[in-house]
């Protein structure tokens, strides 16, 4: 009986230390997550008014830039943010399958929306992979799609410098015809609690997908009233130096941008909080493990205890 | 009258104020907003900004970008990079600088690079140490 207290004993304290760990790794977590979440909200501000200022000139005259070109599309690029580490429960499974899902039919997600129509896009649609974070690219190249790139080497609050060679590498594809649309598979941070895998088009640049992307963030919306003003531009009295297009063809790569690394801000926020849930749950059931082993320990302790009992009493009836 | 003005990067809201007056670096040279400017829109470059508030003035450093006066006296400047004046780090930049540099070294030596990039990257760097050095000497005592 004596060895068994001493195993429970030893489990105890192995379990004990573990919770140290998980409680030690939700609080990191806890602080990541407000920092990427603050940075989330503070590109909002920037990407809202490129947005609007694009509207306006949209207005103005017609826009006819490469970056803006809807075409049929035959080659699909998808830019997949995962995380570099695991323990974050379900974070990277989640937008794992929600990638594979539409990547097994791409057709739904090949289709160009334009104002008026849709364009169907062609019968062979091959699709390439950016990986951000090492759990995605491992993912593209298991199933077998072509990896064009691989970045894992983001802090965890990315900077905008980390994601300037990806959006010039997209948008200098996407001029030179290779790809024909443009899709980034990021997790949405809605809140601590829910964070939802999402596919949006970033280039051909679409409103529908910017808008969407903008209002994303959930829960912090009340903090940025001012992201409601929203020019109205009387177009005949605007002066543009040096000229309207030159002025457009510097603002639409700095909306890819902005749109790419706000998906990677949001999926910072929700990997840091998917682990922070993760840890918190780890916590809870080594502190219920712990409650439950101490409660066989005390069961042993006290069984041994009677038992040497019942001996020396027995021993002494025998003796007498 | 005061011009509502604010600077946002990607990454934040650096300033936001009420100001009298911001001289800015354009592309097509330095210009001055005062308020009830016609509304406009520009092309910014690597330089200086100058702005005056009611606190006296404010230096900062900003790289390309562009400007957007509404037609309410409100001044919106998206910059790429902006920074106030006592806190660039003059040293880091000075090695961002160097940085540049011998990647361009390495590209002129046939390397894949992008040279707009890349020169760029130097004109910032010299533009921060520029201004960094201009103002060391005014830096605010409880910054």
């Amino acid at each position: 009986m004596a060895v068994n207290t001493k195993a429970i004993k030893r489990r105890i304290k192995s379990v004990g230390n573990t919770k140290k760990i998980t409680k030690a790794m939700e609080m990191v977590s806890a602080s990541k997550m407000r920092k990427a979440t603050e940075a989330a909200v503070n590109t909002r501000t920037y990407a809202k008014m490129a947005w609007d200022l694009l509207v306006n000139l949209s207005k103005i005259q017609e826009v006819k830039l490469p970056l803006l070109e809807v075409r049929q599309v035959n080659k699909l690029l998808v830019i997949l943010i995962s995380s570099n580490r695991g323990l974050c429960g379900s974070f990277n499974a989640n937008i794992i399958r929600k990638t594979a899902e539409q990547l097994n039919n791409p057709k739904n997600i090949s289709r160009q929306r334009t104002q008026n129509n849709l364009i169907e896009p062609s019968e062979n649609i091959t699709v390439d992979v950016i990986g951000i974070g090492k759990k995605g690219a491992d993912f593209a190249k298991k199933m077998g799609y072509n990896l064009i790139a691989s970045f894992s080497n983001f802090g965890d609050t990315p900077k905008l410098n980390d994601i300037m060679p990806i959006s010039r590498m997209v948008i200098d594809e996407y001029q030179k015809k290779k790809y024909d649309k443009v899709v980034v598979a990021y997790t949405d941070y809605k809140s601590a609690i829910a964070q939802i895998a999402k596919l949006r088009q970033v280039l051909p640049i679409a409103e529908h997908d910017l808008e969407k992307m903008l209002q994303g963030t959930g829960g912090l919306d009340s903090q940025d009233a001012n992201l409601q003003i929203t020019a109205k531009m009387d177009g005949n009295n605007y002066l543009f130096e040096p000229n309207p297009s030159k002025v457009l063809e510097i603002i639409l790569p700095r909306l890819v941008e902005t749109q790419i690394y706000q998906a990677t801000l949001e999926s910072a926020a929700s990997e840091h909080s998917a682990r922070m849930m993760a840890m918190r749950n780890a916590s809870d059931s080594a502190e219920d493990m712990i409650k439950e082993l101490n409660l066989n320990f005390n069961k042993a302790r006290q069984a041994g205890i009677t038992q040497e009992i019942a001996e020396i009493a027995g021993g002494a009836a025998a003796l007498g | 009258m005061n011009i509502k003005f604010k600077i946002a990067t990607p990454e934040k809201v650096v300033y936001e104020n009420e100001i009298e007056q911001v001289s800015v670096p354009t592309m097509d040279g330095e210009i001055t907003i005062l308020p009830n400017h016609i509304p406009l829109v520009s092309v910014l470059k690597a330089g200086e900004l100058r702005i005056k508030d009611k606190n006296g003035e404010q230096i900062m450093a900003v790289s390309g970008g562009f400007l957007e006066m509404r037609g309410n006296n409100e001044l919106i400047i998206l910059a790429d990079n902006a920074e106030r004046a006592e806190h660039i780090d003059i040293d880091r930049a000075e090695e961002a600088r160097k940085r540049a540099e011998t990647e361009m070294e390495k590209a002129k030596a046939g390397e894949d690079a992008d040279f707009a990039r890349l020169q760029a990257m130097i004109d910032r760097e010299l533009n921060r140490i520029k201004i960094g050095k201009k103002y060391k000497n005014i830096r605010m005592p409880n910054n």
